[in-house]
């Protein structure tokens, strides 16, 4: 075997190994009682009305989050990646930055908008006051805040989408029509079948979702999962109430996965396109965004961090130095990792080498399934004497780091290994370089960029989590976001939002420095 | 009277001159080709015609109305009333043929009855009957070709632009377009822009032909004015010992 098939299936084995077997080691457990087959687990557990119930409030809460994300999330993509409106890069960054956060920071901001005590709450009658307040603590709060926080995932889909439509399909029906019918009848069909991809993500990764309804008190079916494990100490029931949810994520998954093949949506930039004009109207598009941006970024962002007064830092530095400095550390490591791995999934995925696809598959499905059902599958598998060493260490993490988020660092490395002309590595192969030596000299160079994208990102992803921290970190070895998870309900609420505000500090330097980093790439030949 | 007009149009890409104080006036039912080598700014003088790109300085006028001026777009392309076959086709894939004839109609406000008689004669105009609810993805290279100049047809344009359309073509199918594309334009009357870097191409369809190089116009006349000037570069090349290709005489027009 070459060393290119070798190194490629290596990196296959390993990343379904290492992340499909907790997921079948959890149906296998779930499935077996006294170490025969039965259902018992599950006959226990869905006999009482309560399960179909939750499942019932999380499809529901998916559903309505989704439709806010789609609803809002293709205008704006396709205002700020196909038009002329001014600021578009800032108000990109601006609505981007939910995505970057734990999920909870805004459901946070809305409660110190909206909440009793809140900034908004004050200055409105009670009654009125009284009504937000239930609204947040409900259906409508947990969709609205779901669907800000998923929102970057539709407007960068759809901003990339409309960059690999080839512009002259565009320009051919701009002959004829004027922008809005180009866009209904050739633009959106074109990016269609990706946007529904990215619906059916985003529907899936709100299914999962854990730290919002928890917080805003939205029963919904994946605490119940963290209920089973961290309340009532029942692993057995935790492992039956998360198989359903990863067969329900999967399968959805399975299906769109056979659609995608079939539309083969190329995210690869197709050219220089045309970019709509809005004239005259451009200054009232721009007033419209920035007031949108203002209501469900800015605002509710900055009624959190404007609770902490300058007393609540000293208490917060206090209370969180070392999860801080573990957050970061356990976010460097896991995004070296992830990068590192990531540049050999991309090089798997670029080549199509046997397993490719099934990796690709595999690589999508541990993103969106649910970090709790992740973080199950984990324990399951290595909560066992003869790994107790490993368990018990950030090392676990770290694996369920690299497992969740390989897809991410992995798209990232294909996408800009995709990019390089063949032509390259063939000369090189001609002057008689062996593979690792063209991979090394030749790919990973010129595809820099690219994994300082990957790394940045898998950092900020790291930085972020709290579903899988919550679960797997170590012994005393907790992360800032899962301690402001675990004192948010019983601190007082400055405190907590000094604590959020030390972890968006936290994540600037690193973002800061990688852009920096990126931008001296971009402008060197 | 001028189907298209440039009067002194210069436009550039990433700040580099794409096209620098380029004049040029083509009559209604005249057969234009703009010819030379790649980068020489020949897509974008159609371009700047079809209202894709608006000149930084100088004005494009169709049939004697400014349509761009100075940086400002006056009439937007889809109100030009052009015709253009790109270069890679850029059909619609998710339309049938008939999809792909019918958006332009539709949207030109035609009524039902009257779209159908033009799609129908269209296609018959270039022997694509029988195939209106194919796909481009199942028709070949040649069908596909026939499509795009359908498309381009179907709406009666007064001014056809064609970016090297047949440089994917092999010899034999890019000649039989090349006589069909001469007929369609004899029988129908429009004037034709027509981009290309081959010289026989370019002697077969014009009746006029500007040679550009590095954004500008270095010399146009007729097709025998051209070609005797080619000759003679060619026979310069020859005797000083270089390749003498139609190219190398385009680059040094």
């Amino acid at each position: 075997m070459g060393s290119r098939r070798l190194t490629l299936t290596l990196a296959a084995t390993l990343f379904l190994g290492l992340g499909l077997a907790p997921l079948v080691v959890m149906f296998a457990s779930s499935l077996t009682v006294d170490g025969m087959f039965g259902l018992d687990r599950y006959r226990d557990l869905w006999a009482s009305p309560r399960l179909p119930r939750l499942f019932g409030r999380s499809v529901l809460l998916a559903g309505l989050a989704t439709l806010g994300a789609l609803g809002l999330g293709v205008p704006l993509g396709l205002l700020l990646g196909k038009t002329d409106l001014p600021g578009r890069r800032l108000f990109a960054a601006g609505f981007i930055l939910p995505l970057l956060l734990p999920p909870y920071f805004l459901a946070l901001g809305w409660f110190a908008l909206l909440g009793r005590e809140g900034w908004l709450a004050r200055l409105l009658p009670d009654a009125v006051a009284r009504t937000l307040s239930e609204w947040l603590f409900g259906l409508p709060g947990c969709a609205v805040t779901l669907a800000t926080v998923f929102l970057p995932l539709i407007v960068l889909l759809v901003c990339v989408l409309l960059h690999s439509v080839n512009p002259r399909l565009e320009e051919a029906a701009r002959l004829y029509a004027a922008w809005p019918k180009v866009l209904g009848r050739i633009t959106l069909p074109a990016i269609g079948p990706g946007v529904l991809f990215g619906a059916v993500l985003v529907f899936l990764l709100v299914l999962g979702e854990l730290t919002v309804p928890m917080f805003l008190r939205y029963d919904v079916y994946p605490v119940e999962i963290l209920t089973q494990f961290a309340a009532f100490y029942d692993f057995d029931a935790a492992i039956a109430a998360a198989a359903p949810l990863a067969l329900v994520v999967g399968l959805p998954l399975a299906a769109e996965w056979r659609s995608r093949r079939f539309a083969a949506p190329d995210l690869r930039p197709a050219g220089t396109s045309l970019s709509i004009r809005l004239g005259a109207c451009k200054w009232l598009w721009t007033v419209g965004v920035s007031s949108l941006l203002l209501m469900l970024v800015v605002l509710p962002l900055g009624a959190l961090l404007l609770q902490a007064a300058p007393a609540d830092f000293g208490d917060a530095w206090r209370r969180a130095g070392d999860a801080l400095g573990r957050s970061l550390l356990y976010a460097a490591l896991g995004a070296s990792l992830l990068t590192a791995f990531g540049f050999f999934l991309g090089l798997l995925w670029r080549e199509r080498t046997r397993g490719a696809g099934l990796t690709e598959f595999a690589a999508l499905l541990l993103l969106i399934l649910p970090s709790s059902v992740v973080g199950i599958g984990l324990i399951g598998l290595w909560n066992q004497p003869a790994t107790a060493g490993f368990y018990a260490s950030p090392g676990l993490l770290l694996l369920g780091y690299l497992i969740q988020y390989g897809a991410l660092s992995g798209g990232i490395a294909h996408s800009a290994l995709a990019r390089l002309p063949p032509s390259l590595e063939q000369a090189a192969a001609v002057a008689g370089a062996g593979w690792w030596r063209r991979i090394l000299f030749i790919a990973l160079p010129l595809s820099r960029r690219g994994l300082l994208t990957a790394w940045l990102v898998a950092y900020l992803f790291c930085l972020r989590d709290t579903g899988l921290a919550l679960l797997v970190y170590p012994p005393g070895g907790d992360t800032l976001p899962v301690r402001i998870f675990t004192v948010m309900a019983n601190s007082p609420f400055g405190l907590v939002a000094a604590l959020c505000a030390l972890l968006v500090a936290a994540a600037l330097p690193p973002l800061i420095l990688t852009g920096l980093g990126l931008r001296r790439e971009a402008h060197s030949p | 009277m001028s189907a298209v007009e440039f009067r002194q149009v210069w436009a550039s890409y990433r700040g580099k001159p794409a096209v620098r104080d380029f004049s040029l006036d083509v009559e209604a039912g005249e057969r234009v080709v703009l010819l030379g080598p790649s980068g020489c700014g020949k897509t974008t003088v159609l371009r700047l015609a079809a209202g894709f790109r608006v000149p930084e300085r100088g004005a494009v006028l169709l049939d004697g109305a400014v349509a761009a001026e100075a940086g400002r777009l006056d009439l937007e392309p889809e109100q030009r009333g052009l015709g253009m076959v790109f270069q890679d086709l850029a059909l619609w894939p998710h339309l049938t043929v008939r999809g792909n004839l019918e958006f332009g109609l539709k949207a030109q406000g035609v009524a039902r009855a009257e779209r159908e008689r033009r799609i129908r004669e269209t296609l018959r105009l270039v022997r694509l009957e029988s195939r209106p609810d194919a796909r481009p993805g199942e028709l070949s290279g040649g069908e596909q070709q026939r499509v795009a100049l359908a498309r381009a047809l179907v709406t009666q344009p007064r001014l056809l632009l064609m970016d090297e359309p047949l440089s994917s073509l092999d010899f034999e199918l890019a000649l039989e377009l090349r006589r069909e594309i001469l007929a369609l334009q004899e029988a129908l009357g429009f004037t034709l822009l027509y981009v290309t870097h081959n010289l026989d191409e370019a002697f077969a369809i014009a009746q006029r032909i500007v040679v550009m190089r590095a954004g500008a116009i270095v010399r146009q006349g007729s097709v025998e004015e051209i070609r005797a000037h080619f000759d003679q570069v060619r026979r310069g090349l020859l005797a000083s010992g270089t390749d003498g290709t139609a190219e190398s005489a385009g680059v040094k027009g």
